[in-house]
């Protein structure tokens, strides 16, 4: 075998040249170029069916590229199978061994590298993950928090340069979801190893990871830190998927100074030239998007007080919803043809914001993003819900 | 055939080495090994269907002489055959009727409710499938001998049925025990009464493991020798011809039965298959 | 589950006292009985025709007389010893073949019922009809196909005799000259081809339920292909390498057609003997003794070989 445990568990990077899969007809990935690198909690997030696991899949050995090559640290191990590839992977409902008690589940890596004393090690390892009491038990008469962390602990005790992770906390239910995140993000900032976390979930994503890839479709729609990717999301189904998104149709009526001068039914918009990633030239059409917890709601009698240079577009309330710490809001826009959701912090409530109020929606220019126009406006929108 | 298996072969860098052949093979290995198994349990059945165009020159048809489609055209031809065939037919029919409606009362009781003696229950269903068929056959006809009972029809059906039973109870408990029991409660808790519950919701679904039972016990009774051929006195079932034969001379014609059985259970199977994918095609457009 | 169930439907009304005292219901008895209603006619069935024999035959083996005077139970048990020591060499003979067919059948069923529950993709029902299908000709008649495709002069042979097999199985006792039907080799390859889909099915149906996913697992912890299949797979298919092998070792052990068809007076196994003693020699004891021999033979063999396994200990 070609493989020895290193000594130190510090992480390699990972590096997808041209990757790319098909089955047949159908492509799951597209050619793929993406690096990972090391010592990262990378996250690959989408809607199923969107290329992420098969990605996935391709690192860990467990499926062939069609084209492409994958390199862990600088080693081009495209042609290894899984059992000489130095990275562990934690399953989609963890595929523990049901005939193995957890102790030997645990040891199966280090036995198989022909490691004789693995006693001292799978102890540690078992303590690390608080199962130390379990040891002798079979995977099913655990829980499935206490099952997850048992396939973390078989894949890490063997100090891979890379862990992958598909899917690990799809199983738990919402509360234990939330602690094991934070417990996976302990463990990783502990050992240092690099993490590629592949989820549906995009709070998931966000909280764990410093690096996130937007997968859609076979591709990667944008990459970047989570609060980068909120923030200025590159294409609409970004807009969408991540959170949601304000998306108005809108034509470039001036063009080429720091601010672009946007025309979105009667009322004039404004977006800084920086955060729009569409070609804008005087007559195309843009998208311009504002995320709703940006957007402050006035009375349509008090719209004097707003402050100046804001984007303003009057419309009426349709529906407003309470919950707790803030307001929901859908807001008709006439001339836009589209209602706009506002998130109003629940600091001093306007007792005359209710359905049928006629109200001026207010925002910064900085807080507007431009996008191209020529993308299905609803990508992304329904994905999310479906797959929380 | 093993669709991944042969993507992996083409991406592999096999130009480099030079023992393609040699590391296909190993690839392979599991899937040649199985498809020769398959080979060795189909090709009988192939010889069967060949030989049944033979024209013998003597009394046994092992060796292949002429081609000729005479027994094709008389099956019956042969003394007895047809009869024994219609007899062991009619036994299958009665043996499986009685199995499955004893069988599926056994299966209904022991996944359904506890009673005393469930343990031993379950070892006496158990055991006949755990017993060689001589000790059976022989136990059971020294019965009959000692009752003085003559044998016949009806002791070749006692003894079917009662081989039987134990595999419909197996086949049918399965199905009923991995039923929701929320199911006939849901269907209580919608109005239907206990009568109507069973009716309407226990026993469509447990139809499969029935059905199962059923065609298992027709199997198993048409095609059993070894009990029937202690408990049959002078009647003379198919196989029991067919063991005859062997011993006087094999006639051409029961490989044409043997082949006609095959070929209408494997037609019967295939339209089945076919319409079950048509139902699920049409179920997704 | 229990009789109660039908509690907790709405029951009607006892009687007009029912309605107002609130006393704990019990079931009533009519209910309570339901199941034993179900379980009567079947139970009893095989009460008669099956346990009922087996005692019968209990006593049967240590009576003594003669056809036209009678038997009586005399607890002549010598039977057993008369028995034994006339025919151990077809007890023997029954266990080694019995078992040497199982091992074959382990062998040879193993990479099929792998190869349907793995690697046949949309070929996985035709592979299933196929191993189903020889089942729907009588196996005598399939049997007897042995006997052409194994005869003499037939090609079968004649490979064989090219390559020099039957040189090499013969000098280990398995085949005679230059021939294989009426040897061993005849009657295990009978008695393995005919046992073989009982082999088969339940390895395939306890192969079928190993999730993918632990193989995966297994070669993402540094398990190559072939320790993978010692440490997960095998493990993991043993109810079924246990059920089919007791399915194939315990109608092969009392089976007395392949010897009869395919084999000489060489190869006569147990069950041949009882079948002459019974229907033949009318010897009802020594047959009764006998089967009684097999039946503890096996009874014991089972019961240690699952004791071994460990099945129970299994998922």
């Amino acid at each position: 075998m070609t493989k020895t445990a290193t000594p130190q568990s510090s992480g390699g990077d990972v590096r997808l040249h041209g990757i790319s899969k098909t089955y047949g007809s159908f492509t799951a990935v597209h050619p793929l170029d993406l690096t990972v690198p090391a010592g990262s909690f990378f996250a690959l997030l989408g809607a199923s069916g969107c290329g992420k696991t098969t990605t996935l899949r391709m690192i860990a050995g467990l499926e062939d590229p069609t084209t492409g090559t994958v390199e862990l640290s600088g080693q081009d191990v495209t042609a290894l199978p899984p059992y000489k590839r130095q990275v562990n992977t934690v399953f989609q409902n963890y595929a523990l061994f049901p005939h193995l008690d957890i102790y030997e589940n645990v040891a199966f890596g280090l036995r198989r590298r022909g490691i004789k004393s693995v006693k001292k090690q799978v102890e540690e390892m078992l303590d690390l993950v608080q199962l130390g009491p379990m040891a002798r038990r079979k995977p099913q008469q655990l829980s499935g928090g206490q099952q997850q962390r048992v396939a973390v602990a078989r894949a890490l005790i063997n100090h891979p340069q890379v862990l992958l992770l598909d899917e690990p906390l799809g199983a738990l239910d919402l509360k234990l979801r939330r602690q094991m995140q934070l417990e996976l993000k302990r463990i990783q900032t502990e050992v240092g190893i690099t993490f590629v976390h592949v989820t549906h979930d995009q709070e998931e994503a966000m909280t764990m990871a410093d690096t996130v890839a937007v997968m859609n479709g076979g591709r990667v729609e944008q990459l970047g830190a989570p609060a980068d990717l909120y923030e200025n999301p590159a294409t609409t189904f970004v807009a969408n998927f991540l959170g949601t998104s304000n998306l108005i149709e809108a034509e470039v009526v001036e063009a080429g100074g720091e601010e672009l001068l946007l025309k979105a039914g009667d009322a004039k918009l404004r977006l800084p030239a920086a955060r729009c990633s569409a070609s804008a030239r005087t007559g195309e059409k843009v998208l311009a998007g504002v995320r709703p917890e940006k957007v402050a709601l006035k009375h349509g009698d008090d719209a004097g007080s707003i402050t100046e240079g804001h984007n303003r577009l009057p419309g009426r309330i349709k529906d407003a919803s309470f919950i707790g710490v803030s307001t929901q809001y859908v807001v008709e826009v006439p001339g836009l043809g589209g209602e706009l959701a506002v998130y109003e912090q629940n600091i001093e409530r306007d007792g005359r914001l209710v359905p049928g109020a006629g109200i001026v929606l207010h925002w910064s220019p900085a807080h507007t993003f431009g996008l191209d126009a020529a993308q299905d406006i609803q990508a992304g929108a329904d994905l999310d819900e479906e797959a929380a | 055939m093993a669709v991944h298996e042969t993507t992996k072969d083409s991406q592999a860098p096999a130009a480099r080495t030079p023992n393609r052949g040699l590391r296909w093979l190993r690839r392979h290995l599991v899937t040649l090994a199985g498809l020769a198994t398959l080979g060795y349990l189909i090709l009988p059945n192939l010889v069967v269907m060949v030989f049944s165009f033979n024209k013998p020159n003597g009394r046994f048809n092992y060796q292949w002489q002429h081609f000729s489609t005479d027994a094709w055209r008389d099956p019956c031809g042969v003394a007895d055959l047809c009869g024994s065939l219609g007899l062991s037919l009619q036994l299958a029919l009665w043996a499986t009727v009685g199995a499955t409606v004893l069988g599926t009362m056994i299966a209904f009781a022991l996944a359904r409710y506890r009673f005393r003696a469930r343990s031993g229950v379950n070892t006496l269903i158990f055991l006949p499938m755990a017993m060689p068929e001589v000790v059976m056959a022989a136990s059971l006809a020294t019965l009959f001998l000692n009752m003085g009972i003559q044998f016949g029809f009806w002791t070749i059906l006692i003894a079917h049925i009662m081989f039987c039973l134990s595999f419909v109870v197996t086949a049918v408990k399965a199905r009923v025990m991995s039923m929701d029991p929320r199911l006939e409660q849901a269907a209580q808790d919608l109005y239907a009464s206990p009568v109507q519950t069973f009716l309407r919701v226990t026993l469509p679904i447990a139809a499969p493991g029935i059905a199962a039972g059923a065609l298992l016990s027709f199997a198993l009774s048409f095609d059993d020798f070894i009990i029937t051929n202690f408990n049959a006195g002078s009647t003379v079932t198919f196989p029991m011809f067919v063991w005859g034969s062997a011993q006087r001379g094999t006639p051409v014609q029961i490989n044409v039965i043997g082949t006609a059985m095959f070929l209408v259970a494997v037609l019967c199977v295939l339209a089945g298959q076919l319409a079950g994918n048509r139902r699920k095609r049409s179920k997704r457009s | 589950m229990t009789p109660a169930i039908t509690t907790s439907a709405p029951a009607p009304p006892d009687g007009p006292a029912g309605a107002e005292t609130p006393v704990l219901r019990k079931t009533p008895v009519r209910k309570r009985l339901v199941p034993y209603w179900l379980l009567l006619p079947g139970i009893l069935w095989l009460l008669v025709f099956f346990a009922a024999p087996l005692v019968y035959q209990a006593s049967t083996s240590i009576q003594t007389g003669s056809l036209e005077e009678g038997f009586k139970v005399t607890w002549h048990f010598a039977t057993y010893w008369d028995a034994l020591g006339e025919y151990w060499p077809q007890f023997v003979r029954s266990m080694a073949y019995a078992g040497v067919a199982t091992v074959l059948c382990l062998v040879l069923g193993y990479p099929l019922a792998y190869l349907i529950a793995f690697k046949a993709g949309r070929w996985r029902n035709v592979v299933m009809i196929l191993v189903i299908a020889p089942f729907f000709t009588s196996f005598l008649i399939r049997t007897l196909a042995w006997k052409t495709i194994l005869a003499d002069g037939g090609p079968v042979v004649g490979v064989l005799n090219s390559l020099h097999v039957l040189d090499v199985t013969s000098w280990l006792g398995v085949t005679e000259g230059h021939r294989v039907l009426a040897t061993p080799l005849a009657v295990v390859c009978g008695l393995t081809y005919n046992f073989l889909p009982f082999m088969v099915l339940p390895l395939y149906t306890s192969l079928e339920r190993i999730d993918p996913r632990l193989h995966e697992a297994a070669g993402d912890l540094y398990a190559r292909p072939s320790t993978t299949f010692r440490r997960v797979t095998f493990p993991l298919s043993m109810p079924g390498v246990v059920a089919g092998t007791l399915l194939t070792f315990i109608p092969a052990a009392g089976d007395y057609i392949n010897a009869e068809l395919l084999g000489s007076t060489d190869q006569k196994m147990i069950g041949n003997v009882i079948q002459s003693q019974f229907l033949r020699v009318l010897d009802y004891p020594t047959a009764a003794a006998l089967s009684f021999i097999l039946m503890a033979a096996i009874l014991a063999m089972v019961t240690l070989y699952i004791r071994k396994s460990g099945t129970e200990d299994l998922v």
